[in-house]
């Protein structure tokens, strides 16, 4: 086999690669979105926002999927239906980063993130409380 | 005072011996002395600081921030030691140990012989040099009255630290994170000796004495993102062993790029070629390790991890980002510098089919499946978005298809020319072997043709290099460990294809003695009981009981939940029963208090509508809100009270009735009211719920129950579980395993030239390796 061959072949190969990388990228890319953009969207997104704790907040053990109110980023309000338990931290998240998408009006999560960052730094004035626990 | 004094004196002490080391590249010989004796105080400085930190771990000296944040006093020996490395400052002191532990080892290994010493402990020194840096910026020698001015004064010091996360209490807290950092702090060295090459302007000699290192970090670095993948798996119960998160691949790429240099670095001791390629992934491995370094530490991924990462402060992160600066620019400055040098080296043999060109292939397909991931775990810094784990998965499967038959095909091919009949020849056992496997995978449950495929030429690839190391192993040799870790990886990608791709899952609730199927095993909830974790004197945790039963055999798992004090949350670790060929896991969801409404007695009351509950006729007036506004801040907070009017006929009376009701971060808990001239029924209002007027408009919900009927304490709680079965799970630890093994194995037969004062000789090496083609000639 000629060095010339083993050039184009090895052209071709890299070319089909990086073409195929690209398109799959683009398909599973996951975009930071608000409720209104995931609305307008079929593409699986993640919306970043706060339990409404006030709202209906309910575990379907039959069903296994948690249900509750979400406001984003921008101020909207929907509701949140998780194919899941509760997740872990979900009660002292000061932030909930949902993955799914929209149908019907309701956001339906694959997979919940919960952000806690106050759990890992003491703050000055814990310091005396964890003294006397 | 005496731990950031140590690391002040490491700092200076590691710039003076730099410049020694330096001078002495430059010809002057005298100080190659004064970089070994400042290199020497650098390294003490480092271990005295690392050995004051644990000091004042194990003696709990909560005076100082950093011991105060991670430990406490209830912890036993094993956790209390990890607590060492459980936050961002220890973590780098635990790197800036290692760095200076290998150090020793390597001024020991490069003072013998020709090995480039100037220019290879210069590299070395600077790397220390920049650790000891961050230490001085982010040091866990603080004490609290200088993190927290306003709340601590002078001298205070607790009885009691915070104590570490239940999250990491656990076995493999003590040593997953110290083997991922010694094969960081290891990839240091390699690193070293292409800077130190391309200093010196001899691209030979340092291919020869990088193997032994080359194959420690490889082997060490491999061996902790392994357990990594265990502990997510056993104890933290994420459910699978790999998640694509970019914490995991961060450090998966440079050990990507490390095996990669590993095959090209062994054809240059071959045949002389991939010089270049040698220097560029020795190069590029340390590189990637700061990038990772860069994207855990800096706090750049916030959100995209489920890995949480603390914000080091701009400081920090301007120093690891000046860090991975300056070491890219030295690099490239290197090659740029030695261009012309290096244009002259001679490309490689135009031959696909020799060994040499197969094992380029093999180290390029590395490339692309590290390449791939680097792209992927990066998008976060660049754009708001970050990839689905299925663009990993979809983009490695090709590759690793590529990887398993080269790696099979490549032990039956010469370096220089191969006989073709004879490759065909020793490919017919190893492919009827495979194919008879593959029939009975099918068999089994193999469906999907790319995995048929992917299992076949994994097959292969292991078929090949089991028999290879049979017939070494029968010649009395040891030199065996190639064909260990190739064997371990083709096990490791057959336990992927059944574990990940063949897995199912159901949720089960289980309430208290009912038996539920699935899978074919009767799973029954039998009643939790409490125990005390020896590390955790703060929280009561409870064990699941649940009896599983197949085939009239018995077993209790026991999945755990508890609710921890510490981060305020329920912690939930699941429970796995280990057969030879599957797994099964549960996982605990949640448990489900039996609800003291029955569901008959509930109804969605519309407002302004009547509804007929029993006798009753029941109308929803409005809420009432008190004092509070109504969706202020008061009602966000989740705690506050809420009424709910309704009026009530009982064909005989109307009366008005409110019905209040505590919320406690939004679970109710409801008061219960009756009729003034009618007691029969008791009403509960659960909860408001405001839709739009197509969705039902304002609605409460109220239980209207008759006490006389319900039979109270029948109810049982209920545990849900997600239950799965992993096929093949066993085969892929065993694969990990035995990868190891191979590193150990060839690190082990290479120990002479890491003891020993002279590099084993090029011709000589040859003369040792196993020629898996010799072996067939002798049969």
């Amino acid at each position: 086999m000629t060095g010339k061959i083993k050039i184009i072949i090895a052209s071709v190969v890299v070319v089909v690669f990086i073409v195929v990388g690209f398109m799959s990228f683009m398909d599973n890319k996951i975009d930071y979105a608000s409720f209104a953009d995931a609305q307008k969207r079929l593409k699986t997104v993640e919306v970043k926002g706060v339990w409404q704790k006030d709202k209906e907040t309910k575990y379907d053990a039959e069903k296994s999927t948690f249900t509750f109110y979400m406001k984003d980023e921008a101020n909207t309000e929907m509701k949140v239906i998780l194919d899941g338990a509760k997740p872990n931290n979900f009660d002292i998240a000061t932030m909930i980063v949902a993955k799914g998408k929209v149908k019907d009006d309701v956001f339906y999560a694959k997979e919940i993130l919960t952000k806690c960052p106050s759990k890992y730094e003491g703050k000055g004035e814990d310091v005396k409380k964890s003294s006397n626990l | 005072m005496v731990g950031k004094l140590l690391i002040y004196v490491a700092f200076v002490a590691s710039l003076i011996s730099i410049i020694g080391f330096f001078l002495a590249h430059m010809g002057k010989e005298n100080f190659l002395k004064i970089g070994r004796l400042f290199f020497h105080i650098t390294v003490i400085g480092v271990l005295t600081a690392a050995l004051y930190l644990m000091y004042n771990v194990l003696t709990h000296q909560f005076q100082f921030s950093y011991v105060w944040e991670q430990s406490s006093t209830d912890l036993q020996l094993p956790l209390l030691v990890s607590t060492f490395w459980a936050g961002q400052e220890g973590s780098f002191m635990l790197w800036g140990l290692f760095t200076a532990i290998i150090g020793i080892f390597l001024m020991n290994y490069v003072s013998k012989g020709e090995r480039m010493e100037a220019q290879v402990m210069a590299m070395f020194t600077l790397v220390l040099s920049f650790i000891t840096l961050i230490l001085i910026l982010k040091s866990p020698f603080h004490y609290l009255w200088e993190t927290f001015p306003k709340d601590v004064e002078f001298g205070y010091q607790p009885v009691e630290g915070r104590g570490l996360n239940p999250l990491l209490q656990n076995f493999w807290m003590a040593i997953h994170p110290p083997t991922l950092f010694l094969g960081f702090a290891s990839l240091t060295v390699p690193f070293a000796f292409a800077m130190g090459a391309l200093l010196k302007n001899d691209f030979d000699s340092w291919a020869s004495f990088s193997v032994p290192w080359i194959l420690f970090s490889g082997g060490i670095l491999g061996l902790g993102i392994m357990m990594g993948g265990y502990w997510a798996y056993s104890i933290l119960g994420w459910g699978g062993y790999w998640a694509w998160d970019p914490v995991e691949n961060s450090s998966l790429i440079p050990w990507i790029i490390n095996v990669a240099s590993l095959h090209t670095i062994i054809a240059q001791r071959k045949t002389g070629g991939y010089k270049k390629t040698n220097l560029l992934l020795s190069i590029l491995a340390f590189l990637l390790v700061l990038y990772s370094t860069f994207l855990t530490r800096s706090g750049i991924l916030g959100d995209s991890s489920v890995h949480s990462f603390t914000d080091p402060g701009a400081e920090v992160y301007a120093a690891l980002l000046a860090f991975i600066i300056t070491f890219s620019v030295i690099s490239i400055g290197m090659i740029l510098f030695r261009f012309k040098n290096l244009k002259d080296i001679r490309t490689e043999s135009s031959q696909l089919m020799t060994k040499e060109s197969l094992l380029f292939i093999g180290a390029l397909l590395l490339c692309a499946s590290a390449l791939v991931i680097f792209v992927g775990t990066s998008l976060p810094i660049f754009s708001k978005a970050k990839v689905d784990m299925t663009f990993y998965n979809n983009m490695n499967l090709p590759i690793a298809i590529g990887l398993m038959l080269t790696m099979g095909l490549s032990l039956y091919i010469d370096w220089k020319q191969t006989d073709y009949k004879k490759f065909v020849n020793n490919l017919i056992l190893p492919g009827i072997l495979s194919f008879v496997t593959l029939i009975v995978l099918i068999i089994i449950g193999l469906q999907n043709p790319i995995y048929i495929l992917f299992a076949f030429v994994s097959l292969i690839a292991f078929f090949i290099n089991a028999r290879i190391a049979v017939r070494i192993l029968k010649s009395g040799k040891m030199n065996v460990g190639g064909m260990f870790a190739h064997i371990g990886i083709a096990l490791f990608f057959l336990g992927v294809i059944g574990s990940a791709k063949y897995s199912q899952e159901v949720n089960l609730s289980l309430q208290e003695g009912k038996t539920q199927e699935a899978f074919g095993y009767k799973f029954t909830y039998v009643g939790a009981n409490p125990f005390m974790d020896a590390n955790n004197k703060r929280d009561t945790m409870y064990a699941f009981n649940i009896n599983v039963e197949q085939d009239n055999k018995e077993m209790i798992m026991r999945p755990v939940m508890f609710f921890s004090k510490f981060s305020n949350g329920v912690m939930k670790s699941p429970d796995i029963a280990y057969f030879s060929y599957k797994d099964l896991y549960l996982s605990p969801m949640s448990l489900e208090e039996p609800s003291p409404y029955p569901s008959e007695s509930l109804y969605s009351l519309k407002k302004g509508s009547k509804t007929k509950a029993n006798e009753l006729e029941v109308e929803f007036i409005d809420f009432d809100f008190g004092t509070m506004q109504k969706g202020g801040k008061e009602m966000a907070s989740g705690n506050y009270t809420l009424g709910a009017i309704l009026k009530v006929n009982d064909g005989v009376n109307t009366e008005t009735l409110n019905l209040k009701t505590k919320f406690t971060e939004g679970t109710p808990s409801p008061t219960p009211f009756t009729m003034q001239n009618n007691k029969k029924y008791v009403f509960y209002f659960l909860n408001m719920s405001v839709k739009g007027e197509e969705a039902g408009g304002t609605t409460a919900s109220v239980s209207i129950m008759d006490p006389s009927t319900v039979s109270s304490g029948s109810e049982k709680e209920t545990l849900v579980v997600a239950a799965s079965i992993k096929p093949f799970i066993s085969v892929l630890w065993t694969g990990v395993l035995i990868l190891f093994v191979g590193f150990i194995l060839s690190i082990v037969r290479r120990r002479k030239e890491i003891l020993f004062k002279q590099p084993a000789k090029n011709a000589e090496e040859v003369k040792k390796d196993s020629n898996p083609k010799n072996k067939g000639k002798k049969k």
